[in-house]
């Protein structure tokens, strides 16, 4: 009885237990769950699509992604023909990129940092500086608000003075019962909104449920967006660090 | 009729002085002409190199290209349109360009370069890009070459040096730079031009192949048959990467231009940028280059085109250049201003001590019974002549100095030359033919001579005979 006490009261201390008794989290908890849920895995390899949508055109890429951790990825871009063979390798805050059809491997300069990855809004700098959207943020609960079909939590992120991040404050809706990033609402230090980020289409994926498509809405640029859609994901798969090497950028297929 | 008759024997009666005055009207008149043709003449030069070389008179554009020059704003090059603009009776032809910017590099170098995808017949009709091909080269091997030639004096062998590098579109450059007197030119140039011979090659629509500029050459260091890669974001944000083998080498006047051009032929460059049959611009060759047949021109073909479309005029097209210009000109009419200044006050000076020294004179005609009124008229005549005479002579000089200027205009070589090119400007000066500027530099000296005439008739009129006798 004792020992059954003992281990009630230390789960109760590291949070685990809490949501199960339906006590209330705090916004950061809410926070670092969601994020769990997202980036948790140590390994993936998944297969996307994104589909870059501006007010007169449109264009979708396909390609493969490899991921270790939040510091290591490997991207093979598949479609459309002219593109494919395009490999790109972050390793924490570089990014490469090997082109096959003039055999040459870049390393992205900090002056492109700023440019859209591969014409989309995703910057070459959202994809190399994750902030920790626990650790760099000060968490306040709004309320609960329904989005998509399900009732969240509304937490607004104040980013904390001394981090480096690009973002001023966040506003996120969590997903009440599966704690899933449903929309995020970025703005900039002035206060004005920059971008929203909506997932969509909830599905379970290798035993994870998770949005498999995430569009992300720039607030400046009218008819303008950017979708990814994750087809395939699979976690967990054993892959090596040295697989993330400049030699397998141009080896991989 | 008396009174000119009198005027004219007035004026000899003192050969020297009329000469002096006559002088500082003559050389007010020469400066001022001379000045004027050099400097519109430098515009001329310099408008009709970025015209003929780059941008043309007219360019047909995709509306929002001109504000933001990206592949997306290029458009579909429609035949029928195309066919439709040659029809109208002053475009002599029209040539298709893709244009955009890129990642130039070789090894570690790299540079942001500006890639021309032109069709090489049809640029023939404006930019001439052929004629702009690097024909003779002073490399180290062609210095040494020329050095181990017993008929090519000491003299010339001491400037290859200087020029080490250098890079020629024509031998008259060549000739220049190397101190060759046009006397000499028959025996020495044809050696010098052999040992210095570059041979390039074409390129053509459907083969990959680029030229390159002079600059950006030196700069990427690359010679013909090396490659080039070129890197840069391609249409509806694919990517454009491609590596090509230079073909040839380009110098263009515009040294700006020079150090970041790429030309590719234009189906070529459509590929690279993944934009088939697109266009960014077309220029338009035109007959007439004045500005009324320019925009007469421009309304016609309006008509024609879609709203996706829009004309550009040469003075949109370098609005720096031309502001710049404009700035010149007005500080060079400064100049002209402040010029005559100092001739009307040289003017006036002369006619003041005249009228000193004709104060007795004056006095005495007077005295005998001559009416004031009369003496100012052939007082008037007098200084008219001298007036004419100056501007006549003065303008006659000029003239003949502007019409051998036209054809020969003044080119700098050696260090002077070095220093223009870093201005970014080509290393010479032009004139300008006769034009209205002409009138205009006369009127206004004619002007001063009728306000110095002020000064004697006002002393004539106010004039004491008593007092003048005296004198």
């Amino acid at each position: 009885m004792k020992t059954k006490i003992a281990i009630i009261l230390f789960l109760h201390i590291s949070g685990i237990i809490i949501p199960a008794l339906g006590q209330e989290l705090s916004p950061k908890e809410i926070i670092r769950k969601a994020n769990e849920r997202f980036n948790g895995e140590k390994t993936s390899i998944s297969l996307m699509a994104m589909t870059i949508v501006r007010p007169t055109w449109e264009r979708t890429l396909e390609f493969k992604n490899w991921n270790s951790g939040s510091d290591l990825a490997l991207t093979l871009i598949t479609a459309p023909a002219r593109d494919n063979g395009q490999t790109f390798l972050k390793r924490e805050n570089e990014m490469w990129n090997w082109n096959p059809t003039i055999s040459r491997l870049i390393k992205l300069p900090p002056s492109m940092m700023s440019q859209g990855w591969m014409g989309s809004d995703y910057t070459n700098d959202d994809i190399l500086k994750e902030s920790s959207v626990v650790n760099d943020y000060t968490h306040e609960m709004m309320g609960e608000e329904e989005f998509g079909g399900r009732l969240c939590y509304k937490i607004k992120m104040v980013a904390k003075e001394d981090a480096a991040v690009i973002w001023g404050h966040q506003v996120r809706w969590i997903d009440k019962k599966d704690f899933i990033f449903m929309k995020s609402e970025l703005y900039d230090e002035d206060g004005y909104l920059v971008r929203t980020e909506i997932g969509k289409e909830i599905k379970m994926m290798d035993g994870r449920l998770i949005p498999t498509i995430l569009e992300l809405i720039p607030a400046e640029e009218e008819n303008q967006k950017t979708i990814i859609e994750i087809r395939e994901i699979q976690f967990n798969v054993p892959i090596q660090e040295n697989f993330f090497s400049q030699q397998n950028m141009k080896r991989i297929r | 009729m008396n009174n000119i008759i009198l005027a004219w024997r007035n004026l000899w009666r003192n050969r020297r002085r009329t000469l002096i005055t006559s002088a500082s009207v003559f050389f007010a008149v020469l400066f001022a002409l001379f000045m004027r043709s050099l400097q519109l003449g430098s515009y001329d030069h310099m408008y009709k190199n970025v015209i003929e070389s780059y941008t043309g008179y007219i360019q047909v554009q995709q509306k929002d290209f001109w504000e933001d020059k990206i592949v997306d704003n290029s458009f579909p090059y429609d035949l029928q349109l195309d066919q439709k603009i040659l029809e109208d009776e002053n475009v002599v032809a029209t040539i298709p360009r893709f244009e955009s910017f890129a990642l130039a590099s070789n090894g570690p170098q790299t540079k942001g370069v500006l890639v021309m995808g032109v069709d090489p017949e049809k640029e023939k009709n404006l930019s001439k890009v052929r004629d702009r091909m690097v024909k003779y080269r002073l490399t180290p091997e062609a210095i040494d070459r020329i050095k181990q030639d017993p008929g090519i004096p000491a003299k010339v062998k001491e400037l290859t040096e200087l020029f080490e590098n250098s890079a020629y579109t024509n031998a008259s450059r060549l000739q220049l730079d190397l101190g060759i007197t046009d006397k000499d030119a028959p025996d020495i140039m044809p050696a010098v031009e052999r040992h210095s011979h570059f041979e390039n090659g074409a390129i053509q629509l459907g083969e990959p192949g680029v030229w390159v500029g002079d600059k950006l050459s030196e700069y990427l260091q690359l010679g013909i048959g090396d490659t080039i890669v070129l890197i840069s974001q391609g249409y509806h944000a694919s990517t454009a990467a491609g590596k090509y083998e230079i073909k040839g080498i380009v110098k263009l006047p515009l040294p700006d231009i020079d150090n970041k051009i790429v030309y590719l032929p234009l189906d070529i460059c459509q590929g690279l940028f993944n934009a088939e049959n697109n266009l960014t611009s077309l220029a338009l060759a035109v007959n007439d280059n004045e500005d009324k047949a320019i925009l007469e021109t421009m309304n016609r073909i309006k008509s024609l085109l879609s709203p996706e479309l829009r004309l550009m005029e040469w003075r949109e097209m370098n609005e720096v250049m031309v502001s710049q210009m404009d700035a010149d000109n007005k500080s060079g009419m400064i100049m002209i201003g402040i010029l005559y200044l100092v001739i009307a006050f040289g003017v006036f000076g002369t006619v003041l001590m005249l009228t000193a020294e004709r104060k007795r004179e004056f006095g005495v005609l007077v005295a005998i019974g001559m009416q004031k009124k009369k003496l100012a008229s052939i007082m008037t005549i007098e200084m008219l002549l001298i007036g004419f005479l100056g501007i006549i002579s003065g303008s006659l000089i000029a003239s003949a100095i502007i019409l051998y200027g036209v054809d020969h205009p003044l080119v700098f070589k050696g260090e002077f030359a070095k220093m223009f090119e870093e201005y970014g400007m080509e290393p010479m000066m032009a004139f300008t033919g006769i034009d209205t500027y002409f009138i205009w530099q006369v009127v206004i000296v004619a002007m001063m001579v009728f306000l110095a005439i002020g000064y004697p008739v006002r002393k004539i009129f106010g004039m004491k005979v008593v007092n003048a006798l005296k004198a």
